[in-house]
């Protein structure tokens, strides 16, 4: 006697035998006891058929296992391969940590004026663009005169080291797609699925391999998120250079290595230098989220303000996120110009 | 000019020698060249088996010294069969010699060192790096072989003076015109010292003026360097301005090849009676091509010398009009042959004469 609308479909399967044999009289859901009290074989009309899901077919059937265990059995295979993951990841991925906390105790610890000097004289190099770097100078000094400089060069570390990273790694992705297209196949899907994951998605499985205290689980999520325009701009970059110098190249001898160097990377340039300004404002978007994960910087402020109701302390935060997003693209694009300028043609 | 060495042709040592060439493109070449060995031509082969016929029996030998002109429309497989002697693009059969070794057999570093050092190419979109100097550019090659950089600039800089681009070794290709580019494109040839030079349609985006300019500049570097020049073009006054040795494709087969004077005299198909048909003939033909060699006695009629390799534009200016003016041929200071005005009018007129000239007049 039950409520199960599909106990016509096991019968009929002559799986009666494999449910019951699962069954147990043990915890009884309060659907079920209300069922027992109302005492009857309430036939189900057509009107209110269930669909047949796992929680569904399992009033019919017990051995049909409910989502909930479904759920549960996922995270205790996550819990299971846990341990022997964590004994390849944790060393490869404890210079992550190290970098993360040099960078950040480098930036908080170095004086104001000299680490702010620094910065100008790099932005300068950068772009060779005066405008911009009155503009950055100005940017840092009324971020410094609302106290807000400490957090914003705590932010500025972690993207400065996830950037240099994503670059690292990403770039020679890159290079591996545009020379083979079955990798090119395999790989692209990977990064659709880092890009439209939702950010505090891919939070979740990092936060059971790494302890939430371990600057490495941001690390992770912020690469993660920022590596797929270098890796894609890269790709693209070198498939559409100039086909004619690639046969010139071809024609006069060129090893492939003599290629990749001396003409494919000179001429992808712009592009990769293109992905790069997007990886740097992608590693900004996460860099925020991730102070849910304990990352440091203005993303902790904006936190406050939410959990806070600090309306002002939100505002202000989101304010020196925005123009600090400014500063990072206005220089890297200033930089961009100065490399496409060198190799207009 | 050309004309040092067409005098030779016959007696060239062939530097390359292509043989039984076929390509054929598509997802099946193997099974493509069964049914174009069977007879199926071009178009039926696309229709029915869905392969491209690139090339088909290609037989040419390259002299060595010479410029040999491999001519034919678009689409008749010109650039694919310059493409196969330094096996930019990979034959479905046959053999490439160069100097008697078949090309095919190399390993990939044998055939790197042959792009290396004994093929250079120009190509018609230029193809510089546009990243890098005029003067790297120029001694792209050297580089590539890994000498020494002071060398490499030594010579950078004599091949440029000597294609005429002083002053601009600092400057970027995109800083140039077209024909200063397709200039430092020759340097950039020159200087890998390569005895064998591939040239694909390279003068071929440039506007006519520069174009004949760079004709000229070609046949006079020809003149003191003898390299093996391998040139592509579908341009028939330039290729009977150039050649050696012409080479006509049509649709991936070679219709026909030798002299260019001969074939000029002497078209084997309609389809090159048509071709020729445009021509200018009195400023291509010469006089060898087409005098009375020497009897015994000098004719009496005979009043005015002539050099054999001679145009017979110069000698319709030369005899003012009169038609019964005849001269005696001189070739190297001895008389060879006499050439009368009414032989120098009757050729020029094609074997069958062209009314389309007309039309506009």
């Amino acid at each position: 006697m039950s409520l199960a609308a599909y106990d016509w479909f096991f019968d009929l399967a002559g799986l009666r035998e494999w449910c019951n044999a699962e069954k147990s009289e043990g915890t009884l859901s309060m659907a079920d006891l209300l069922a027992k009290a109302q005492g009857g074989a309430l036939e189900t009309s057509w009107w209110e058929i269930p669909f047949p899901s796992l929680d569904t077919l399992n009033k019919s059937c017990d051995a049909v296992i409910r989502t909930r265990d479904f759920t549960a059995s996922i995270e205790q295979a996550f819990i299971g391969v846990k341990d022997k993951l964590k004994v390849v990841l944790d060393p490869l991925t404890q210079p992550l940590s190290w970098m993360l906390d040099g960078a950040l105790s480098l930036f908080v610890n170095t004086p104001w004026w000299l680490l702010i000097s620094l910065l100008l004289i790099g932005t300068f190099f950068a772009s060779r663009n005066v405008l911009v770097t009155i503009f950055v100078a100005l940017s840092f000094f009324l971020l410094a005169f609302i106290d807000h400089y400490t957090y914003a060069v705590q932010t500025l570390s972690i993207i400065f080291v996830c950037t240099i990273l994503s670059v690292i790694i990403g770039v020679p992705i890159g290079i591996a797609m545009s020379k083979s297209n079955a990798f090119q196949r395999f790989t692209i899907p990977i990064l659709d699925m880092l890009q439209t994951l939702p950010s505090f998605v891919y939070l979740i499985p990092l936060i059971f391999l790494f302890s939430v205290t371990e600057s490495k689980l941001y690390g992770i999520a912020i690469i993660m998120y920022a590596i797929v325009p270098v890796v894609r701009l890269t790709d693209l970059g070198i498939r559409l250079v100039d086909k004619d110098v690639i046969e010139a190249a071809n024609a006069f001898g060129m090893t492939s290595r003599q290629k990749l160097f001396g003409v494919e990377i000179p001429l992808a340039l712009p592009n990769i230098m293109a992905g790069v300004n997007q990886t740097i404002m992608m590693a900004l978007a996460m860099v925020v989220i991730a102070s849910l994960v304990s990352a440091p910087g203005l993303g902790t402020l904006v936190l406050r303000g939410i959990r806070n109701l600090e309306l002002g302390v939100g505002l202000v935060s989101g304010f020196a996120i925005v123009l600090l997003a400014v500063v990072l693209d206005r220089v890297s694009k200033a930089s961009l110009a100065r490399i496409n300028t060198a190799h207009s043609h | 000019m050309a004309q040092d060495n067409t005098s030779q042709i016959a007696k060239a040592p062939a530097k390359v020698v292509i043989r039984d060439l076929f390509k054929i493109f598509g997802s099946n070449p193997k099974k493509g060249l069964q049914q174009v060995m069977n007879g199926v031509d071009k178009s039926d082969l696309l229709e029915n088996y869905g392969q491209v016929l690139g090339l088909r029996d290609i037989n040419v030998e390259i002299g060595e010294g010479h410029i040999t002109v491999i001519m034919g429309l678009s689409g008749s497989g010109k650039s694919t069969l310059i493409r196969h002697l330094n096996r930019l693009i990979e034959p479905t059969a046959g053999e490439i010699l160069v100097d008697g070794i078949d090309v095919m057999s190399y390993s990939k570093k044998q055939l790197r060192h042959l792009r290396q050092s004994q093929m250079s190419m120009v190509f018609q979109k230029f193809a510089l790096l546009p990243h890098r100097t005029v003067l790297q550019n120029a001694g792209m090659a050297m580089r590539i072989r890994g000498e020494e950089e002071d060398a490499i600039e030594v010579e950078a800089y004599k091949w440029l003076e000597r294609v005429g681009l002083q002053g601009v070794e600092n400057q970027y290709p995109h800083q140039l015109s077209g024909g200063m580019q397709q200039r430092v494109g020759i340097a950039r040839a020159l200087t890998s010292n390569a005895p064998i030079m591939l040239m694909d349609e390279a003068f071929s985006a440039l506007d006519p003026l520069i174009r004949t300019d760079m004709q000229n500049l070609l046949l006079e570097l020809q003149k003191d360097l003898h390299k093996t020049i391998v040139f592509i073009t579908h341009d028939l006054d330039e290729a009977l301005k150039i050649a050696d040795h012409l080479v006509i494709l049509k649709d991936g087969h070679t219709v026909q090849q030798g002299e260019p004077q001969d074939i000029l005299l002497n078209p084997k198909d309609p389809y090159i009676e048509d071709f020729v048909g445009d021509i200018n003939r009195a400023r291509v033909l010469r006089v060898r091509s087409i005098m009375q060699p020497l009897r015994d006695d000098l004719p009496a009629s005979t009043n005015d010398h002539v050099d054999h390799d001679d145009t017979l534009e110069s000698i319709i200016a030369r005899s003012d009009g009169d038609i019964a003016h005849a001269y005696v041929v001189i070739k190297d200071g001895v008389p060879v042959g006499t050439i009368d005005m009414t032989a120098v009018l009757k050729s020029l007129v094609p074997r069958v004469a062209s009314d389309s000239g007309a039309r506009n007049y």
